[in-house]
């Protein structure tokens, strides 16, 4: 204030200043949104009718509007709803900031996605109206009906022994006293630093047709790894990581009071791991097992991989779209895969909200060491070698892979492979621009939102918080099929740029960095920005030079994270790279199938040593390793 | 409740514990009298807790034997021990109801339904938890949560009750209550009782006996009063209250007593030090000095601080010798409020139960 009654002339009040300044703002939204009306509406010249008068043909244009009325009567409402209030009108950062946000969120998360559920209900491309008809044709086609059997049984497979194994890694790894557990931490969570299907593609080299271990060691001709037997294990060994990572945060924070007061009162061991112990880890384990079945069935490269034909949804929706190009098709099939999802993550969602018994109270001695029998803890510690050697062989085959001749046929050391690289040098360009981009951008946004959602009070901050988060849910399949139908046409043609892969990424791999952030932000002290307010600074400036500092380790977090997932990420590039935006994983995948394995391991070996050099500077950067940057 | 109660004594012997290099307990014996209750005091890190844990079975001693009632329990699980513990975080289980919490000891020992329920009414009346059975723990107050432990505990009729620092989560006003609450629930059911505490006012207050440890080691046990009049050493002086200790000059001392010179006055002392050869000094508790206008004694000093509590008035004053002493003055008349700097001389007390060194 005091700035301002130096530059206004002192005959306006304070208040008529606020007045001036809110109206100006005002008439910046409604030039903007004007702005905004004219590239969503557009009238084009279309041609209606050909006359043929003797020797001249006649052709008759219409006039027709071509756009998205209905994306900009949701932009006006999404500017015009935080006015309603009149806090925020009060408050004009807080006012701008939300509004941006839902501006976002509106555009890029809820549009896309609407877009595919309104696709899916259209009879045609050019058909207006609601129909049933593409589900009737679904209903008619045998593999749909077997795609999504399969899926459903894989997902509950999957997310079963996924979150049984990880649930028992995290304990031995957390709350015994088992030797190496600090390499077991890392050698057992290692796949989630590398693309999925990268995982498939190891797997096949060691149990592979020509596979290392069955073929050149067990001699084993008739294995065979591609089909559904292939892609659990693939799954299971690319979503026990996270499942360990959940349960080890929650086993770490049991108070190791609750089991002694259990054993106390006379509970003997087995009686306190069941009446106490698993109780209090249930919310978590249950929503490990969801975020795994989400996983799994929105998995689209190692199906595609390793399935040997099984037909499953995420890559049925591929083949609808992109080899018949049916976009309605292909859109109601998305539907399929989003319901199961969307389920499973309002039932996690619901889950957290209610039953959370972390609580973390000061002093509280937690983790300690629970003394097992030697048998059970043995065969723990057994699972974690396991575990850990399958890891290190998994990676070690695509770092070897990459500098043999042929993998299978001839294990001679060559550079060949390497030198093979350099034609994928321009998607290698092209992903790393992506990845930056998404990365900063969503970096951005997630702070952003982390301060509204954690240290504003707005109505419907709940809402905001769940439109965020809920692309979490979200098959990269789905995602792409949306953002396609919803920017692949005039006034956009995004389609092709880097910008509509860059957004997408961007907002896809969001809910983690919020998450991230938000916790960054609930740890920070409201004593401090408030008295930074109260010494007089503005909120900008307060989260400039307050906030901002403090929250700048979660920030860099989250820009690596996102950056990661965008580099690794194959299920929604596929939809939206073209030829000259063509990503390293798109490339990546086509090697896979098409080129010799040693060429293709190159290409593995040369994205997990990117990720590696992106953790090394997180880990300068934050202090953090890359455990905690997968932490939910 | 009270009758069904058969309790026993608490004996250790030798006990010791040592983490690595660190002798957290070391050589503990100490004998509890069935039916009374003893505090365990002292700094934090002096082993108190470890040493309750013991007793309970968390920790398995390094060396050393718990003996309850006759049996050795050493060697005993937790689960098998006739303990109950009540935590300083109350523990109550976060997915229980108070109901579910409070039979927990006694479904984990498959009680007959039907006495279960009498049982955990009981109970529920002696604490006055009437009404809060079906809420979950946090929907308690702190006070209310402690009253759960406390059944918890108590329902499984325990032969000996551990109290590990059970009212450092509460705040003044409500701690005191529960302490004498405590108190004269474990008179009523006269349950063997070891409680844990770093607060020498608690300690003093609930225990019939109070055990003194410093570094891993127990270093006195006795009853309050004891303790506070006869000190084992300099370290049991300056923990039990404010104490001034001076050196002294001995000048006599047999088997009946001593007289020692301090500050030019001569003192009695009822026990003789251990070693009148050596380091003697004495504990002149600052409420049994007396501080008046400057020329009425023979002990000049000057006044270098005032605080005014209320009560008393207490004062640090420094002698010609230099020796700073606090002195506290009770209910302080307003010619007895000196200011910083004057002179005032001091009245010492003519008789001393006992000399440290």
């Amino acid at each position: 204030m005091a700035n301002n009654l130096l530059s206004l002339p002192q005959r306006w009040s304070a208040q008529q200043q606020r007045r001036i300044a809110f109206a100006a703002l005002i008439l910046v939204e409604v030039l903007l949104l004007v702005f905004i009306g004219t590239q969503l509406f557009q009238v084009q010249a279309v041609e209606d009718y050909r006359q043929t008068v003797g020797d001249t043909e006649i052709v008759h244009f219409r006039n027709e509007i071509v756009g998205d009325p209905p994306l900009l009567v949701l932009i006006a409402i999404g500017l015009g709803l935080p006015l309603a209030s009149k806090r925020l009108r009060r408050e004009p950062v807080l006012l701008v900031t939300l509004q941006a946000a839902i501006l976002g969120l509106v555009v890029f998360v809820l549009w896309p996605l609407a877009q595919v559920f309104v696709e899916g209900f259209k009879a045609g491309q050019e058909a207006a109206g609601f129909s049933l008809i593409q589900f009737e044709k679904l209903l008619a086609m045998p593999m749909v009906a077997r795609a999504s059997r399969n899926t459903l049984l894989i997902g509950a497979i999957t997310a079963t022994l996924s979150t049984l194994v990880g649930t028992l890694i995290a304990y031995t790894l957390t709350l015994t006293d088992v030797p190496w557990k600090r390499w077991l931490r890392i050698l057992t969570i290692l796949p989630l630093v590398s693309p999925p299907f990268a995982v498939s593609f190891a797997i096949i080299l060691l149990f592979g047709r020509r596979g290392l271990i069955t073929y050149d060691l067990l001699h084993i001709t008739q294995y065979n790894i591609y089909g559904p037997q292939g892609i659990v294990f693939v799954q299971l060994v690319s979503e026990i990581p996270l499942a360990a990572l959940i349960l080890s945060a929650v086993f770490a924070s049991i108070s190791r009071d609750l089991e002694e007061a259990a054993e106390d009162l006379g509970g003997r061991p087995l009686y306190v791991l069941r009446t106490v112990t698993f109780p209090l880890v249930t919310p978590a384990i249950l929503t490990a097992a969801l975020l795994n079945f989400i996983s799994s069935i929105s998995d689209f490269g190692n199906p595609m991989l390793i399935g040997g034909g099984y037909q499953m949804l995420a890559p049925q929706a591929f083949i609808q779209l992109i080899e018949l190009f049916d976009l309605q098709l292909g859109a109601a099939l998305a539907m399929l895969l989003v319901i199961p999802a969307l389920a499973a993550f309002l039932l996690q969602h619901w889950i957290t909200s209610r039953r959370s018994y972390v609580t973390v109270t000061s002093g509280a001695r937690t983790g300690h060491i629970r003394p097992l029998p030697g048998w059970i803890k043995w065969s723990l510690f057994s699972l974690c070698i396991f575990m850990a050697i399958l890891n290190v062989l998994l990676y070690g085959s695509i770092f070897v892979g990459a500098a043999v001749k042929t993998w299978g046929f001839d294990f001679t050391p060559t550079l060949r492979n390497i030198y093979g690289l350099g034609s994928a040098l321009p998607m290698l360009k092209n992903s790393l621009i992506v990845s930056v981009g998404s990365g900063v951008l969503g970096g951005v946004i997630g702070i952003m939102l982390a301060w509204l959602v954690a240290r504003q009070k707005f109505p419907g901050r709940g809402a905001l918080d769940f439109s965020a988060t809920v692309m979490y849910a979200i098959p990269g399949t789905v995602v792409g099929i949306g953002y396609i139908i919803a920017f692949n046409a005039a006034p956009y043609f995004w389609t092709g740029t880097f910008l509509i892969i860059i957004v997408a990424y961007a907002f896809r791999r969001l809910p983690v960095g919020l998450r991230t952030s938000i916790a960054a932000q609930k740890q920070i002290d409201p004593v401090l920005e408030e008295a930074s307010l109260d010494l007089g600074a503005s909120r900008l400036r307060t989260f400039t030079r307050i906030t901002f500092p403090l929250l700048s380790r979660a920030f860099f977090a989250g820009v690596i994270y996102i950056f990661i997932r965008s580099m690794t990420d194959l299920s929604a590039a596929v939809f939206l790279n073209s030829g000259r935006t063509q990503l390293f994983t798109v490339r990546m995948f086509r090697v896979m199938i098409t080129g010799t394995p040693s060429e293709a391991a190159a290409f593995a070996a040369l994205l997990i040593v990117i990720i590696l050099i992106a953790l090394a500077i997180l880990g300068k950067v934050t202090g953090k390793s890359f455990v905690d940057l997968f932490r939910i | 409740m009270s009758e069904v109660f058969s309790t026993a004594s608490i004996r250790l012997e030798n006990l010791s514990k040592h983490f690595d290099l660190v002798k957290a307990v070391d050589e503990v014996s100490l004998e509890v009298e069935a039916g009374t209750l003893v505090c365990l005091l002292g700094p934090s890190g002096c082993g108190k807790t470890t040493t309750l844990r013991m007793i309970a079975g968390f920790e398995e001693p390094t060396m050393g034997r718990v003996f309850i009632g006759t049996d050795d329990v050493t060697n005993v699980p937790p689960y098998a021990r006739p303990t109950a513990m009540v935590f300083q975080s109350y523990a109550l289980f976060p997915h229980m109801s108070i109901q579910d919490n409070i039979a927990y000891g006694l479904r984990a020992r498959r009680t007959p339904r039907a006495e279960i329920k009498t049982r955990v009414q009981d109970a529920v009346a002696l604490m006055e938890l009437q009404g809060h059975e079906k809420k979950s723990p946090p929907q308690l107050s702190g006070g209310q949560q402690q009253r759960v432990a406390l059944a918890r505990a108590l329902v499984i009729r325990p032969k000996v009750l551990l109290f590990d620092e059970p009212l450092s989560n509460l705040d003044a006003q409500l701690r005191v209550r529960m302490r004498s609450e405590i108190r004269a629930l474990q008179r009523q059911l006269g349950i063997t009782s070891v409680y844990v505490t770093h607060d020498q006012e608690e300690a003093f207050s609930i225990g019939d006996q109070v055990a003194i440890m410093n570094k891993g080691k127990l270093i006195q046990l006795g009853r309050p009063r004891d303790l506070y009049r006869q000190p084992a050493d300099r370290f049991v002086a300056e923990f039990v209250g404010v104490s001034n200790i001076v050196p002294v000059e001995v000048l006599e001392s047999n088997a009946n007593g001593a007289t020692v010179r301090v500050l030019g006055q001569t003192i009695r002392s009822r026990r003789p030090p251990q070693d009148p050869q050596g380091q003697v000094s004495i504990v002149l508790r600052p409420e049994a000095l007396i501080i008046e206008k400057a020329g009425q004694t023979e002990v000049p000093a000057r006044v270098l601080t005032m605080a005014f509590t209320g009560p008393i008035a207490r004062y640090t004053v420094a002698a010609d010798d230099d020796t700073v002493l606090t002195v506290d003055l009770p209910n302080p008349s307003p010619d007895q409020f000196f200011s910083e700097g004057t002179a005032v001389s001091l009245q010492l007390p003519p008789e001393v139960p006992a000399l440290l060194g």
